[in-house]
């Protein structure tokens, strides 16, 4: 079946770079470009989307750990009425770390683990518009977690670790409340981790927008790649927010500004302001990447395609704007008036009205398709339906009078970890199952799989669910301890037994990952093939696991869903049948001509420059000049650098000439017939292919 | 069986057990005998707010068992059999079959876009009523107006009994706030560092206390008892322990409370364990703790500026300075003590102040002091960071008094036991 009347094999001379002055190769003779793709330490230089992502995700699992231990200290803590097993004080400290770690540590990066190594794929590009940038953002976001965590043990277990709830309202994390180092740490990390997701943000912005590969019109982009975008449109938007506050916060701390000192005329609900502003998108930056996966899951496993794609995206894109207008729901008691109460809550109430939308579009998906309850599947549906109990808690926290009551107690810790446990981890761990095989080359073990899927959700349900009776029966957040009178104390031993529930399903994850790892190198590394789960996206037509350059050659769309419009077509009486075998439509990788961006050294140097300056604020401002004097020296080396090490083994000479830095433009625009494609990368344009599609 | 009667039979079984999961919380949810739910208001506007709640509760269980539903029957009518191996030719399947591939149905996707809306409208439409006719509360003049000061981690209620809260307040007292029952009171809420929250589950739903600012708010009980409260702002570190209770008094017992409350203390005779714990007192304690009557600006060393300073930064009264009613009143950076033994609980509520007490015997300075939680109380004094964590060496939460033998703590005791 032949579904495009295009080549787009472009004339010879428009491909190659016209000639320009030779740059020097080793400027001051010591830039030089790492080179290879073995060992450990191509890991460290490395500019490849794929292993960003997947480094991405593997941080993100380590700080899942570190999270879930502090769950599980919170639990152990508040199991009993008078608690002591670690103290309010360290209690605190744990609650908060949680807290940002779980949002900034886990969701976050997981999410950005799936945006690097798929958003790529899925528009059929080589890779993201700025790799190296790229690299940056995760040595970066590295860089702020390792700060971050750490606090956990400079000075003491927990004596330095951030204490203000992860909301950190001022003025309670003014020095004069919180003397410990914990809030420096916890305002300098998230700046850190900031500028990595807004560099991250950008540079998936621009590769969207610019690097779809022809044909790929903005209606023919994967549900996941338009949640991503939306995703890092709510980043570039929100984090600048953020951003502002935690400057005013570090001012106070380290400078003696007033900016939350009510002594000097200061509105603490500036503070909150803020920080909601940027808040609650953060909620819509942490649910949406999973709406993007079950939006890809459910299909496949269901046989048909997404139903309702347009009002899937345009529910999206209204979550987007939405989202902004909702802030002040948080500060429903804080004082800000009952007009502004009442204009939230209103705006509030008619989110739920996108969100339903999508929850049904899912139920309209699955309506008489032919489900295969794989494990991702599995995951899919817990999505679908653990999140309709935190949406429609989240319903009844508009109805602002009765959030006067519901507010800061248990029945809000019991919608958002609806909200993001049962909808956005449950989304990324079923990501984690179904595109495994596509980044690895190996199933996940189903067995272990699904047993995990339920060992997790029952022990998610019967901890979560009882937190929503503590609430009503009036069990406040963030409480170290509870009287014995107060009646708390039944649903908390509940909830705590089902957490390590919760923990023991998490560990079966691991273990499967183990067991499945370990049998596939037994068997001798079995080929998965390309497309084991016979799915739709553009991530599918290559080979498992994705090789370096990704596809052989450009791909021309030409609708919606175009891999698997390429394997199936319909008979003369209109029956789906074969068109063509995976393996023919599919790259096998075979393309070895493909000119790649090379390593470079200065992305993690960079990030450790960043790491310096953040200690430096934080303990000593010599060091934070040290730090700042290696950064400025890792951004002249980062520029400096030649495109290509011309020593390179295997380094061909395609572009006539070395041309400096990354970021030049590609004078070759093959639009797509939606005039909206430009072909591969600005960095990469696809020189070699003659790409011929068909 | 057939296939179909076989899903029929687990689509039921399933309702069933998830009906009776939901029965038993029910249940436990309606019988409830909780001190701080908001499940069983006793005052109007506690009542306003569950009759609001509780039919879209109900609205929203309807949604859930829906979508549940609806996600059950899916899986048990749709799901197909089969190989997990994935070998299967097709792909993952086994087959080649293939369902009705519908892409979208406009008429569905506009019906469910507007059905939510419209009933979220009508949903929005209470809910205004609703938060516009409970923020529509205004004490008169003549009516008892409390302002509750929050403070890490305890509670102050300054009395005024003409509603004037520009004058100053007629009694100071802490942690429990008695109001007459059947009566909208109104308070006045802030605080002196941190933002707290004060909230009286059975009563209202709950108020923030934010530093430089001024909250309006209202309880109401319908019958007279004690209703617990916790602080719900995150406040640093003894937050969990900042509790308070409201009490209502039937409206002849609010005023013979009242009337004891206005009264001062008296100093103990010198030479009796009642004096002795007085010199102690006012040694070790009159630093922060006011006792009307007892304690002055003088008592505290002399000199207003030795007062510490770290609890009152933001208050409206900015705490002792010489001349002013304040040095009389309100308590330094610790709780005003002139009746303690007029009330249930100290240390912020954490703590009860008798065993076994009936619900209205302190307040009507009833209480046996046989019934003294004696030992909780020596505990407190001699080292209440151990009983209760707190920043001492920061002033912030009262600092240990370990220097003190027993025979000391008895004195102290005996003295406190005077202050009804």
């Amino acid at each position: 079946m032949t579904v495009t009347d295009r080549t787009i094999t472009a004339p010879e001379e428009t491909l190659a770079l016209p000639a320009g002055p030779a740059i020097a190769h080793r400027p001051l003779g010591v830039f030089t470009r790492p080179q290879g793709s073995e060992g450990w330490r191509s890991w460290l230089f490395t500019v490849d989307h794929k292993r960003i992502g997947i480094m991405y995700g593997a941080a993100a699992l380590f700080f899942f750990l570190v999270g879930g231990a502090e769950a599980l200290f919170i639990r152990l803590q508040l199991a009993t009425p008078n608690g002591s097993v670690i103290g309010a004080g360290t209690y605190n400290g744990v609650f908060t770390m949680h807290g940002v770690t779980m949002v900034f540590l886990v969701i976050m990066p997981m999410a950005a683990a799936f945006a690097n190594y798929l958003l790529p794929l899925q528009v059929g590009a080589r890779d993201v518009a700025f790799p190296r940038l790229n690299a940056f953002s995760f040595w970066c976001f590295l860089a702020g977690g390792m700060l971050l965590t750490s606090s956990i043990l400079v000075g003491g277990w927990f004596q330095n670790a951030p204490d203000g709830g992860w909301f950190a309202y001022a003025p309670n994390t003014g020095l004069l409340f919180s003397p410990s180092k914990g809030i420096d740490f916890y305002a300098v990390g998230l700046q850190i981790l900031g500028i990595a997701s807004l560099v991250s943000a950008i540079n998936l912005i621009v590769t969207v927008l610019n690097m779809r590969t022809p044909g790929m019109s903005f209606f023919r982009m994967p549900v996941l790649t338009w949640m991503l975008l939306i995703t890092q449109f709510l980043l570039l938007f929100a984090l600048p927010v953020i951003t502002v506050a935690l400057f005013l916060l570090m001012f106070d701390r380290l400078w003696d500004a007033n900016f939350f000192n009510v002594e000097a005329g200061a509105d603490p609900l500036l503070w909150q302001h803020l920080f909601w502003i940027f808040g609650h998108p953060e909620v819509y930056i942490l649910i949406l990447p999973a709406f993007g996966i079950v939006s890809e899951i459910i299909p496949t496993f269901s046989r048909k395609p997404l139903f309702g794609y347009h009002f899937m995206v345009a529910s999206g894109i209204a979550i987007g704007f939405m989202g902004w207008g909702v802030w002040a729901h948080h500060m429903f008691t804080s004082g800000v008036g009952p007009l502004s109460v009442a204009a939230f809550s209103v705006s509030t109430m008619f989110i739920a009205v996108p969100t339903g939308v999508k929850i049904l579009n899912w139920l309209a998906t699955m309506y008489r398709g032919r489900l295969r309850f794989t494990t991702p599947m599995l995951y899919a549906v817990g999505v679908v339906s653990m999140f309709t109990i935190g949406g429609l808690s989240g319903v009844t926290h508009s109805i602002a009078p009765s959030d006067t009551q519901q507010t800061d107690t248990y029945y809000i810790v019991a919608h958002f970890h609806y909200v993001i446990f049962g909808g956005a981890l449950l989304g990324l761990f079923g990501g984690f199952y179904y595109w495994w095989p596509k980044a690895f080359g190996y199933k996940l073990n189903e067995g272990w799989g699904k047993a995990s899927f339920w060992v997790m959700l029952i022990g998610f349900n019967f901890t979560f669910g009882p937190m929503h009776i503590l609430g009503l029966q009036g069990m406040s957040r963030r409480i170290a301890t509870y009287r014995a009178d107060e009646g708390f104390a039944l649903w908390n031993m509940v909830a705590t037994i089902s957490s390590f529930v919760i923990a023991l399903g998490v560990l079966m994850f691991f273990w499967n990952v183990y067991v499945s790892t370990r049998n596939w190198k037994r068997a001798g590394r079995p080929d998965v093939g390309p497309d084991p789960w016979d799915a739709r996206g553009l991530e599918w037509m290559t080979a498992s696991p994705v090789p370096e350059h990704n596809f052989d050659e450009d791909i021309e769309v030409d609708r919606l869903d175009h891999f698997w419009h390429r394997k199936y077509g319909k008979d003369e009486n209109g029956r789906i049948v074969r068109a063509a075998p995976t393996s023919e439509i599919a790259h096998d990788g075979s393309n070895t001509n493909v000119h790649l961006p090379s390593p470079s050294y200065w992305p993690i140097v960079l990030g450790g420059g960043i790491l310096l300056v953040g200690y430096g604020i934080i303990y000593n401002l010599w060091l934070a000049a040290a730090g700042l004097v290696f950064l400025v020296a890792s951004i002249y080396g980062w520029i400096l650098e030649p495109a290509d090490d011309p020593d390179a083994a295997g380094h061909h000479d395609d572009h006539g000439d070395d041309h400096g830095g990354d970021d030049h433009g590609d004078p070759d625009s093959n639009g797509g017939p939606s005039g909206n494609g430009e072909s591969a990368t600005a960095d990469e344009p696809a020189e070699t292919e003659e790409a011929t599609v068909g | 069986m057939s296939k179909r009667l076989k899903a029929l039979v687990w689509l039921t079984s399933l309702l069933i057990t998830a009906g009776t999961v939901v029965l038993i919380v029910v249940s436990i949810v309606v019988t409830d005998d909780h001190p701080l739910s908001t499940l069983s208001p006793v005052g109007r506007q506690g009542r306003d707010i569950a009759e609001l709640i509780n039919p879209i509760f109900i609205v929203a269980g309807v949604v859930f068992f829906l979508v549940q539903g609806a996600v059950l029957a899916l899986w048990w009518r749709y799901r197909v059999a089969g190989s997990d191996s994935g070998d299967g030719e097709f792909g993952y399947y086994d087959d080649d079959e293939f369902p009705e591939q519908t892409h979208g149905n406009n008429r569905l996707e506009i019906a469910w876009t507007i059905v939510p809306t419209v009933l979220l409208a009508v949903i929005s439409v209470f809910t205004l009523v609703a938060l516009f006719a409970l923020d529509d509360v205004k004490a008169s003049d003549e009516d008892v107006v409390v302002t509750v000061i929050g403070q890490q981690w305890w509670w102050e209620y300054q009395y005024h009994l003409d509603g004037n809260t520009d004058s100053p307040p007629d009694f100071v007292t802490a942690n429990e706030l008695v109001i007459p029952v059947g009566v909208d009171i109104a308070l006045d809420i802030k605080s002196r560092d941190v933002i707290h929250s004060f909230w009286i589950p059975k009563l209202n739903g709950k108020r923030d206390a934010v530093p430089g600012r001024s909250h309006d708010w209202v309880i109401q009980a319908d019958e007279p008892g004690r209703f617990r409260g916790q602080c719900t702002e995150f406040c640093g570190l003894s937050h969990g322990y900042m509790k308070m209770v409201a009490v209502a008094l039937p409206t002849a017992e609010f005023a013979q409370w009242r009337d004891n409350q206005i009264t001062s203390a008296d100093i103990p005779q010198e030479g009796t364990p009642a004096g002795d714990g007085w010199a102690t007192f006012s040694q070790q304690c009159a630093n922060c703790h006011v006792i009307n009557g007892v304690t002055s600006a003088a008592n505290r060393g002399g000199d207003p500026e030795s007062a510490p300073d770290s609890w009152d930064i933001y208050g409206e009264f900015n705490g002792p300075s010489a001349g002013t009613y304040t040095d009389e009143l309100v308590a330094g950076a610790a709780p005003n003590l002139t009746h303690l033994m007029t009330r249930g609980t100290f240390a912020g509520s954490a703590f009860d102040l008798y065993l076994n007490a009936g619900d209205h015997v302190p307040y009507l300075n009833l209480a046996d002091q046989a019934t003294l939680n004696r030992s909780e109380l020596e505990a407190w004094i001699y080292n209440a960071p151990e009983r209760k964590p707190a920043d001492a060496d920061d002033l912030r939460g009262m600092p240990a008094r370990t220097g003190l033998s027993p025979t000391d703590i008895d004195n102290v005791v005996a003295f406190l036991s005077t202050l009804d």
